[in-house]
């Protein structure tokens, strides 16, 4: 039975919490798998450190932490110096290129980075980055399936605002599906 | 930027349906026909003299200020045109403007509110935080229109239209405030929860 633990990291106010609750729902209620999530935040609204851990399964998911994640996706430099470390040695890192620079990849490891604030502000809204991410999650993993993510996209983004997000999803996504070459 | 999928065709109160698009510059002649079957009264609210067919080429063509512009077809004829508009520069850049024309035959059936539902809702991606439309006072039906559409009065402009008779009416100033839509977005991007702890 598959199951793939991920964590997400970066600062509070990139909406980490939200990628998870969207990836959890993909899979959960439009992917019909398992999914958990567990969230983590410091005490103010902006600015510290925060985390996600979503694991998606197809068997019901027994324990819900995820201590040594398959799928890394980092927003900020601290949340990548913090939990670089816990990154299984095959796993898959995803990272904003223009706010973390990889080093001391462990072994194994295999890392793709996306602009994902560049292309938010291109759409004009760098409020739009953390789902630029979980378009390029996506488009990289196919953890979730595209239909699904995309339904629980919409499904979880106000009013007025789910054709920006779309289009920041799917530039996320196809920045991701070019990199592992199958765009 | 993609807003919507177009053309969508959309049902209207009393039964008949309408294709919604975007204008393309290959419309112009279908423009220039739509606009010329105005009568003068509808033409007068309009802010150019669009009976012209050189006005018109301008507007299909010129449309760096366009946010998004709309057309209702039926049969392959225009029937009404919606265009969301907004300064590219200065202080007002972030609002936006509204304007709307159908023909007389598809007034009163809820087609200026399908229309005006697709402008509201590209607002908010294109960036515009306020959206204004102008309503010649006496004009219920299009003043109903908008309010449905989240827009209240927000000024009066006493005796600024002169209608074909030459009688002034007043300008009535409406605005929707769509800022809101994104405060959400950033609640939610918060990653914060007042509850948590206790």
């Amino acid at each position: 039975m598959a199951s793939t633990g991920i964590r997400i990291g970066g600062l509070g106010g990139q909406g980490v919490i939200l990628s998870g609750i969207i990836l959890g729902k993909a899979a959960s209620i439009f992917d019909g798998k398992n999914a958990t999530l567990i969230q983590a935040f410091g005490p103010e609204a902006r600015g510290s450190a925060c985390s996600a851990q979503v694991t998606i399964a197809d068997a019901p998911v027994a324990y819900p932490y995820v201590q040594k994640p398959d799928v890394l996706v980092v927003m900020s430099s601290d949340a990548y110096t913090q939990f670089i470390p816990t990154l299984k040695p095959d796993g898959l890192l995803l990272y904003e290129e223009e706010l973390v620079t990889p080093k001391d990849l462990p072994p194994g490891v295999k890392a793709y980075g996306i602009p994902a604030t560049r292309i938010a502000e291109e759409l004009g809204r760098r409020l739009v980055l953390n789902i630029v991410m979980v378009g390029f999650f996506a488009g990289v993993t196919g953890v979730v399936s595209l239909i699904a993510a995309e339904k629980a996209l919409l499904s979880s983004v106000p009013k007025g605002t789910e054709s920006l997000n779309l289009n920041a999803f799917r530039r996320g996504y196809e920045h991701g599906r070019s990199l592992v070459g199958t765009a | 930027m993609e807003y919507e999928n177009f053309p969508q065709t959309e049902p209207l109160r009393d039964g008949r349906s309408v294709i919604v698009r975007e204008m393309t510059i290959s419309d112009e002649a279908r423009m220039v026909e739509f606009f010329q079957g105005l009568p003068l009264e509808d033409r007068l609210f309009l802010r150019n003299d669009v009976s012209q067919p050189e006005v018109v080429h301008h507007f299909v063509r010129d449309t760096e200020d366009q946010v998004l512009n709309l057309v209702a077809e039926v049969d392959g004829k225009i029937i009404a045109s919606a265009t969301l508009e907004r300064g590219l520069y200065g202080w007002t850049r972030h609002v936006g403007e509204v304007r709307l024309v159908v023909a007389r035959p598809w007034q009163r059936c809820g087609l200026a509110k399908v229309l005006l539902r697709h402008l509201v809702r590209a607002a908010p991606t294109a960036g515009i935080e306020i959206i204004k439309g102008q309503v010649a006072g006496g004009k219920v039906g299009a003043q109903k229109a908008l309010e449905a559409m989240g827009f209240r009065k927000e000024a009066t402009l006493r005796r600024h239209v002169k209608d074909v008779a030459g009688r002034k009416r007043d300008l009535l100033i409406l605005t929707n405030d769509v800022s809101h839509i994104w405060e959400k977005m950033e609640a939610l991007n918060a990653d914060f929860s007042p509850t948590q702890g206790e």
